[in-house]
């Protein structure tokens, strides 16, 4: 979140109110994003981590579903990467241009203090140690969000890309990333609620990363050595205009050039592999209904096949008309069965007729059965009178059979 | 003559139609609970209705009784007599009328259907009358909604269970399907869905279930569901689709007899891909995921065991085929970023076991040494921001010279630390 370096040592005091110029718009605007970011990747990515739980899924569900979930935390980190980037190339500038020292490296120092102040702790010192521009808290702070953003970066990468992933390391790096980006996770946010939340809210209110100040007291009890070099003039100076002019001559193009790499990695790193993000795995693929052929049912009646050449059926004849009236009419009981011995469903065996006698006498409607059980009316299988009567007309006629 | 023979022998079989709706009686009595909801005609009052099979089957009984339908085809309306006989229904003694209470009358009233399926899809209305509830969920179902659509094949009471020779598939006694029924299954789905039992049989639960009849395995029913089935193209099926596998697959007991693991719902919900479709399932349960569910990679019908050599998913290259469904590009190292349903450890997974281990000790090992620092810091900060309290102590005690020091230079750097809080 600080920068490694800062241009002139905390730039001079301003005399009247007596404040310290800490940190410049830009490293405050970084801090900024960055803890939005950080904030919205936690919000996102903790629930997916621990998605089953009660709290997870209701996480989840309030920012509309997994996928949703998921665009937030991405959009979070390209946002992330693209502060980084801005870090980098702001680093190299302070390093290179304004010749800032690199007051954010861990020196020796550092593990010096921090034994000084265990001492403190255990009352075997009276104060603590003289901290300079950054304390051991400090860096241990910057290094470990450089640290995490890097592994993030990295297993995030593998994550968003396991198909490129696998075709250069072992497919288990995909698994292991998620391992690692959890645990790194856990990490970053303990970290951030123990150690920046105690060191900066809870012990004393330091706003100079939203003012950018700091107050000469503050100075005196935070940064006593830096403040000591200040006022002894030891402090680095800001190098002469034309010196940074020409420097940053020089330093423009490689920066541009490092810059739209590294924004080109990001856009390859968020646009790499689309392969799994459309595609719908296919359903059942055999066609569904695929009848067996049922077995036959068992009663087909045989119809005659018409032979070829024979006069033209007469539709007042027992094949133009009667057969099927009978079948409809009479079959249930007077077909196969021959209920009483009479069957009606061919020709010959109506002609030949049942116990009471033939069903159909050729000219004699008055001899036939079937015209007298008719004409008595309430046979189950009763036609209608019309029927009855085209069945007389039609025997009466020489009950033709075709 | 017919109705001299017909009134005969009403008064012939008067006792005998006593005799059976007395039967039926009593059997309504055992089979309380089994299936039925509504209690069928059984009021033991002689009715015109009240006939006796042997009078349906004097005439029913014959091979090859048939009418015809409206478009000319005929409807067998010859019953073996055997068959009904042996019915779950012929055998608690069920009377034909009971079913085809409209035609108890003889002569029969007029009946007419424009084809054979219009007679079934009439005629299978009798079925409601005793078993209303099945009938009820069978409307919920993806069949009852094709015929809705006018798709007039789809299954009905009768295509499955047949109108006559309905075989019993439950034990009476215990409500379990009976070890029979298991294969029966299968097979009456099959009638229509052949293709898909073709792949079943192939599958390992298939084989198991139609080569050693293992009562194990699931059937079409156990996924599917009986009666009301769904529609299981919908992304709704698909959501849920790993807890109906995982039914069986959770069960230590049943999955003991294999050797199978009962990991692997919870491994799978542990991944990003069931973490997805777990949390659609409980969030937006009717939208579409492309993420996978068991069946896209186990296959949907014809599953293969793990080990099978041909299809088995414990072969990198069979994983690959399904891995590439979805991820076309993936190569040969992809199939392993799946962790096959284990537990990471030493044997299986190990640099995900690894790296679990460094955080499981890395993340206490920073964490606790900022909170002792935090702690040590607060308990000084304490002590020098409340000096009247450490005198007090100190009177007391009149032992401890380090902090009397301090106790002793109230303006010292510490004091002002405080005061800045």
């Amino acid at each position: 979140m600080a920068a490694s370096a800062n241009p002139a040592p905390a730039p001079s005091s301003d005399e009247g109110s007596e404040t310290y110029t800490r940190f410049d718009l830009s490293q405050r605007l970084e801090h900024l994003i960055m803890l939005v970011s950080f904030t919205i990747l936690a919000l996102t990515g903790l629930p997916q981590m621990f998605a089953t739980s009660t709290i997870g899924e209701w996480m989840i569900r309030s920012f509309g579903g997994i996928e949703m979930t998921r665009q937030i935390h991405h959009i979070a980190a390209i946002v992330l990467m693209l502060v980084s980037v801005f870090h980098i190339v702001a680093v190299l500038y302070r390093i290179i241009v304004l010749r800032s020292p690199l007051t954010m490296l861990p020196l020796l120092e550092d593990f010096k203090h921090l034994l000084h102040d265990l001492a403190y702790y255990f009352n075997l010192r009276k104060r603590k140690a003289y901290y300079g521009r950054y304390s051991y808290i400090e860096k241990v702070e910057y290094l470990a969000v450089v640290w995490g953003t890097l592994v993030m970066a990295i297993t995030g990468f593998m994550m968003w890309n396991p198909v490129a992933t696998a075709s250069i390391f072992p497919g288990q790096f995909i698994p292991a990333s998620k391992a690692a980006h959890g645990g790194e996770a856990v990490l970053a946010v303990l970290s951030i609620v123990i150690w920046h939340f105690y060191h900066v809210h809870i012990k004393h209110f330091n706003k100079s990363m939203f003012t950018g100040k700091l107050t000469r007291q503050e100075m005196e009890h935070e940064h006593p050595a830096e403040l000591n070099l200040i006022e002894s003039g030891s402090a680095p100076a800001i190098p002469k205009p034309e010196e940074i002019r020409r420097r940053q001559r020089i330093f423009l193009p490689p920066a541009v050039i490092l810059t739209i790499s590294l924004l080109f990695g990001i856009y390859k790193y968020v646009t790499f592999e689309e392969t799994s993000i459309t595609t719908i795995p296919p359903r059942e693929t055999v066609a569904v209904f695929v009848p067996i052929t049922p077995t036959p049912r068992p009663t087909p009646i045989p119809t005659p096949t018409p032979i070829p050449g024979e006069a033209a059926v007469s539709p007042n004849s027992w094949e133009g008309n009667y057969r099927d009236l009978f079948r409809n009419r009479c079959g249930t009981c007077h077909g196969f069965t021959a209920v009483g011995g009479l069957s009606l469903a061919d020709y010959q065996s109506a002609l030949q007729g049942g116990d009471s006698g033939p069903g159909i006498v050729s000219g004699d409607p008055e001899a036939s059965t079937v015209v007298t059980v008719q004409s008595a009316g309430n046979h189950p299988g009763q036609l209608t009178l019309d029927e009855l009567e085209q069945v007389i007309e039609w025997i009466a006629a020489g009950a033709a059979e075709k | 003559m017919i109705f001299h023979r017909q009134s005969r022998r009403y008064t012939l079989l008067a006792a005998g139609v006593l005799f059976i709706l007395a039967f039926i009686a009593v059997s309504q009595v055992t089979l309380a609970g089994l299936s039925f909801q509504t209690e069928p005609a059984a009021t033991p009052t002689l009715s015109p209705l009240s006939i006796g099979n042997e009078t349906c089957l004097e005439c029913h009984g014959q091979p090859g009784l048939t009418m015809p339908m409206e478009n000319g085809d005929l409807l067998e309306v010859y019953v073996n007599p055997d068959d009904y006989n042996n019915s779950i229904h012929g055998e608690l003694g069920y009377a034909c009328v009971q079913c085809h209470r409209s035609v108890g009358e003889y002569p029969h009233p007029a009946y007419s259907a424009s084809d054979l399926r219009a007679a079934s899809l009439d005629l299978y209305q009798a079925c409601r009358g005793c078993h209303e509830q099945q009938y009820a969920l069978a409307q919920d179902s993806v069949h009852s909604r094709a015929l809705a659509e006018g798709k007039r094949e789809t299954a009905i009471c009768t295509d499955c269970h047949t109108a006559h020779a309905v075989r019993p598939l439950k034990d009476r006694t215990t409500g379990e399907l009976l070890v029979d029924a298991h294969v029966w299954i299968p097979q009456t789905c099959a009638q229509c869905h052949s293709a898909i039992y073709e792949k079943y049989q192939e599958s390992v639960h298939g084989s198991a279930l139609i080569e050693a009849g293992n009562p194990d395995v699931p059937t079409c029913i156990d996924c599917h569901g009986v009666h009301n089935i769904e529609d299981p193209t919908v992304a709704s099926f698909r959501l849920k689709s790993p807890q109906i596998c995982s039914k069986c697959h959770t069960d230590e007991e049943r999955m003991a007899k294999y050797g199978l693991s009962t990991d692997v719902l919870n491994t799978y919900v542990a991944d990003f891909h069931g973490t997805t479709v777990t949390l659609f399932e409980k969030i937006t349960p009717d939208a579409e995921t492309n993420k996978p569910v068991c069946y896209d990679c186990h296959s949907i019908h014809d599953i293969k065991a793990t080990d099978d050599p041909e299809r088995g998913l414990q072969v990198k290259e069979n994983l690959l085929i399904r891995c590439q469904l979805c991820h076309p590009d993936a190569t040969i190292n992809f199939p392993d970023s799946w962790l096959s349903h284990y537990i990471p450890s030493l044997e299986h997974n190990p640099v995900v076991y690894y790296v679990n281990q460094f955080y499981k000790f890395f993340i206490p090992g920073v964490v606790g040494s900022m909170v002792i620092l935090v702690a040590l810091d607060l308990n000084k900060r304490a002590r020098t921001r409340y000096p009247k309290i450490r005198k007090m102590e100190v009177t007391q005690e009149q032992v401890e010279p380090q902090q009397a020091e301090s106790v002793g230079e109230p303006a010292s750097e510490e004091d002002q630390h405080g005061s800045l809080s």
